[in-house]
């Protein structure tokens, strides 16, 4: 039961933090998950346009389950897309997810030096992840 | 009324839980960063009030995240707002609460813009408004055209905007000009387009 990758898409569909959870999460460059990210943006958007029943505005993909991954997303009211994969059977991903959110909230925004919707690269918020997995037992 | 009472009762358990530091310490810093600002730009308000709005911008647009964030670990559903009501009472007695820990009400709302009515603010709890003397004339800066609390129209302004909302917003009335109540006017414009989905509509 682990988490195996954390990334983060702004509102314009720029991957904005990746990090990967376990040593079991797969190898990918940059580049791929820059790649990754903007496609998962458009799928949620397109997701949301397709879907028969058309809810609330944060329509969009919120959970994927296949048999090797489980893959959770959680869309903020202001846009942006907090996106956590796992090994299937991993439990609490709403709740990592939102976490998370806080986490980002108290380091990221708080930290004068960060912009908006660039990539996020605070030492406090990579411990804050950090103590989050720890917390919900990243074995 | 149980769901403004939901609201209110969301507001105090937010303030509950939020670090709070000293009142004294935070009036006195925003007199000290008035004062910068006035110094930086030679006294002229318009630019001063100007300025202030722009720093509360800054703040505004962070704001919002934090305190949708912590009222979802905290349990406290906000519901999507489905009007402009909803979404003044959310300013009003979530966002004031839980960040100032101050009591706010929302009133004049038409379908298009709202009040919001501060009796008390942490922010001039020390502050006088000089006057101006009578042989200087019109050579001094106008003090009453200070706002002096006009952070807050930046804050709820950057706050709208991340949540799709454009809105304008302006101090009407300040205690320190002599009225019994602050009041802060804010205008809807526009509401933006949800991101990417306009990509994707069906023609």
């Amino acid at each position: 039961m682990a988490f195996l990758d954390l990334f983060i898409v702004n509102k314009s569909g720029g991957l904005i933090h990746h990090r990967s959870l376990s040593e079991k999460a797969p190898q990918i460059g940059t580049n791929e998950w820059l790649r990754i990210g903007s496609t998962f943006h458009s799928l949620h958007a397109i997701a949301a346009e397709a879907s028969p029943v058309r809810g609330k505005i944060d329509d969009g993909i919120e959970l994927i389950e296949s048999e090797g991954l489980v893959l959770c997303c959680f869309q903020t009211r202001t846009g942006i897309k907090f996106v956590l994969t796992a090994e299937p059977g991993t439990g609490y991903l709403q709740k990592v997810l939102k976490e998370i959110y806080v986490a980002y909230t108290d380091c990221a925004l708080k930290d004068p030096f960060y912009e908006l919707e660039m990539p996020i690269r605070c030492e406090l918020f990579t411990q804050a992840v950090n103590d989050v997995m720890s917390r919900f037992g990243n074995r | 009324m149980s769901k403004s009472a939901n609201i209110a009762a969301a507001g105090h358990a937010l303030w509950a839980n939020t670090p709070k530091v000293n009142t004294e310490l935070f009036a006195l810093t925003y007199g000290s960063l008035i004062t910068e600002i006035l110094r930086d730009y030679d006294q002229d308000i318009s630019e001063v009030n100007v300025q202030l709005e722009r720093i509360g911008h800054s703040i505004g647009v962070r704001c919002v995240d934090e305190l949708l964030a912590k009222s979802e670990v905290n349990g406290i559903n906000i519901p999507m707002c489905r009007d402009l009501r909803e979404t003044a009472e959310v300013i009003a007695k979530i966002g004031f609460r839980m960040f100032l820990g101050v009591n706010c009400d929302v009133g004049k709302l038409t379908d298009k813009s709202f009040s919001l009515y501060l009796s008390e603010n942490p922010l001039n709890i020390f502050v006088e408004l000089p006057s101006m003397s009578e042989d200087e004339g019109g050579s001094g800066p106008d003090w009453n055209q200070l706002k002096y609390s006009n952070i807050y129209c930046g804050v709820i302004r950057g706050a709208l905007e991340q949540v799709n909302l454009k809105v304008e917003c302006s101090f009407v009335r300040d205690v320190l000009r002599g009225d019994e109540v602050n009041e802060i006017r804010v205008n809807v414009k526009e509401v933006l387009a949800e991101g990417a989905g306009e990509d994707y509509h069906e023609e």
